[in-house]
């Protein structure tokens, strides 16, 4: 199994972020995403914000995974609230803001746009309402497809403990759900504000079974699934997933600079 | 699905029954097998204080050693395996790694090495493993097992080569470890010497002795696991029952009492007091058995109760349970077995594991 992950923590100001993302460690989350949402459902022309740098957070000191030895890891998440396609150019893979995030997900509200999401967007997660009545039906048939693209669905716990009405919008929802996918490419993940809104990974894979998943795929959805999110997000920084680019040590150039450039010696069997 | 809901995770408990005079009896080996254990309890009923001989075997259960951050391949080069492998049992187990996350080692007194890592270790480490019975639908973890005493493993070899290899150069491993060593001849001071390069730090197993007055105490009949007849208790209800009482958990069914609605077993009998004695640490199956053996002499001369229970917690991110059988963590870790030794020197003992685990042997 991998570690466990919160792939959802709402990016609050700084001295608040760094008390969730304090708890997460300490129940146990090895990596957490913080979250930037861009809602474009009703503005059409808005700048995506710069993601935050997480080396500005806890001055370097990351609180250490209660458990473990190793701190917690940090990643950048950015969610795109839309209702039509043609809304935002920002879901391409060539946008400039959207490469500085290391996971991309789509929040669709029609289903014109759950279903070119599943189909063309390049995104890596697929937010699912939970605060209403899904306004439209999962086909298969689309869901299928994202399945087969690797994206995942996301699910959000923390609606549910804030009010009892979107406790049972959150499992309709998600019952609905999984009568498409069959339990496969879900996630489930906090969304929350506060830190008293974060819960344990255990509790989290056992809600999950009220979902509808098996044992096993509800643990998974906590932390093999959120692993495989991630590697996706950092499959599009490179080419097919198999090549990929560092940025060079400046250090290096200038040594390299500083040596004479000296020709070929002619002994050189060519 | 309201069905599903109701089932709880997967766990199993194995009771079997035997004699101690009896020959084949294979107590000593169910100890001796079962190689990194935390926690021993030992319940007596109708009695104030710990009996001597057990009282001595407590006060010297021999020290363990935590040492951080040692990179594995020290426990397999060679100046190890002639220092320590063949000259006594050697047990290592890693600290604060959790079985179902990250990545685990274990090093058995057999001399087996067994590393339990992720996906992503295993592609980096380049070692022949197997991949994990607990896993969903692609596998995530792979357990690697190398036997370092075996003649193939001769240093010097190619598959010496290729681990030292391995672990020292392609995918350096680094553990805190918890290390006790049991010489077969008197050579103690070895360890702390052989890593003092680390930060090592000895420590004793914690014991607590408490007695417990006026508690009510199932009775029993060592030939009836099961009971069959209204007299006794059975073997599963007896387990629950020593989970209440090792974990002091009130068993009167208050009405006030939110925590716990749990009730003694029928039928019963109310003891006037019961000496429990818990013991923490990093403890040897040498230890153990002679606290259960200790535990058999104690009823040689006559004593009121007729049963006494000696529990034995393993690690919950234990790589290993019995001998080799690879151990999950699924939302607990529990590997425990319990002896409960009667006055006729019949013995009950019971082996429960938790969801990710192989049925005990």
């Amino acid at each position: 199994m991998a570690v466990f992950m919160d792939l959802s923590i709402q990016s609050v100001e700084k001295k608040k972020l760094e008390s969730i993302i304090e708890t997460a460690a300490h129940l146990g989350y090895s990596a957490v995403a913080v979250n930037h949402v861009a809602n474009f459902e009703k503005e059409t022309k808005k700048e995506i914000a710069k993601p935050l740098c997480h080396e500005e957070l806890f001055e370097g000191a990351l609180p250490i995974v209660q458990g473990t030895t190793k701190p917690v890891k940090i990643v950048t998440r950015l969610t795109i609230v839309a209702s039509d396609p043609s809304h935002c150019t920002e879901m391409r893979t060539t946008s400039q803001r959207t490469k500085l995030y290391d996971v991309v997900s789509v929040f669709p509200k029609t289903e014109k746009l759950f279903h070119t999401a599943c189909l063309n967007l390049d995104v890596d997660l697929i937010c699912i309402n939970v605060t209403e009545k899904q306004p439209f039906y999962f086909k298969r048939a689309a869901v299928n497809a994202a399945i087969s693209r690797g994206i995942y669905f996301e699910l959000v716990y923390t609606p549910a403990i804030r009010d009892s009405t979107m406790r049972r919008y959150t499992i309709s929802n998600a019952l609905a759900l999984m009568q498409s996918c069959k339990g496969k490419n879900i996630i489930i993940s906090s969304g929350a504000e506060k830190p008293l809104e974060l819960r344990g990974p255990y509790d989290i894979a056992n809600l999950g079974l009220l979902f509808g998943l098996s044992e096993a795929g509800a643990k998974a959805a906590v932390s093999t699934n959120c692993r495989a999110v991630i590697l996706h997000g950092a499959t599009r920084k490179t080419a097919f997933g198999v090549i990929y680019t560092m940025p060079r040590d400046e250090q290096e150039d200038k040594r390299e600079a500083t040596a004479p450039a000296s020709k070929r010696s002619r002994t050189e069997a060519v | 699905m309201w069905e599903t809901l109701k089932k709880c995770p997967r766990h199993l408990l194995v009771c079997e029954k035997s004699s101690f005079k009896s020959t084949n009896s294979r107590h000593s080996i169910h100890v001796q097998q079962h190689y990194f254990n935390y926690r021993v309890s030992v319940l007596i009923p109708e009695c104030s204080a710990l009996p001597q001989k057990i009282d001595s075997i407590i006060k010297d259960l021999g020290s363990y050693h935590l040492v951080k951050d040692v990179p594995l391949h020290k426990l397999v080069c060679e100046e190890f395996i002639t220092t320590f492998l063949s000259k006594g049992s050697f047990y290592a187990l890693s600290y604060s790694t959790r079985i179902d996350q990250d990545n685990a080692a274990a090093l058995l007194p057999t001399g087996k090495l067994i590393i339990s890592v992720d996906k992503d270790t295993y592609e980096e480490l380049g070692l022949e493993g197997q991949s994990s019975r607990y896993s969903h639908k692609t596998p995530m973890r792979y357990v690697i097992s190398m036997d370092l005493t075996a003649s193939s493993f001769a240093p010097g070899g190619n598959r010496y080569k290729r681990v030292m290899w391995a672990l020292a150069e392609k995918k350096p491993l680094k553990f805190d470890f918890l290390m006790a060593w049991n010489p077969s001849d008197d050579r103690r001071a070895n360890l702390i010497s052989y890593f003092s390069a680390y930060q090592l730090k000895e420590y004793q197993p914690s014991v607590a002795i408490k007695t417990l007055k006026d508690i009510e105490c199932p009775v029993l009949q060592s030939s009836d696991l099961r009971a069959t007849s209204a007299e006794s208790c059975d073997a599963q209800e007896f387990f629950d029952w020593q989970g209440v009482v090792f974990n002091e958990i009130e068993s009167e069914n208050d009405s006030g009492n939110f925590l716990s609605t749990y009730c003694c077993p029928d039928p019963n009998i109310v003891v006037d007091q019961a000496t429990l004695c818990t013991i923490t640490g990093f403890i040897l199956p040498e230890k153990i058995h002679l606290l259960l053996e200790s535990l058999c002499h104690y009823f040689t001369e006559p004593k009121l109760t007729p049963w006494a229970v000696l529990a034995v917690h393993g690690f919950a991110d234990s790589p290993v349970t019995w001998r080799e059988d690879e151990h999950g963590f699924h939302k607990g870790g529990e590997n425990l077995y319990s002896f409960v030794v009667f006055r006729n020197h019949d013995y009950w003992l019971q082996m429960a594991v938790g969801a990710n685990d192989g049925c005990p042997p």
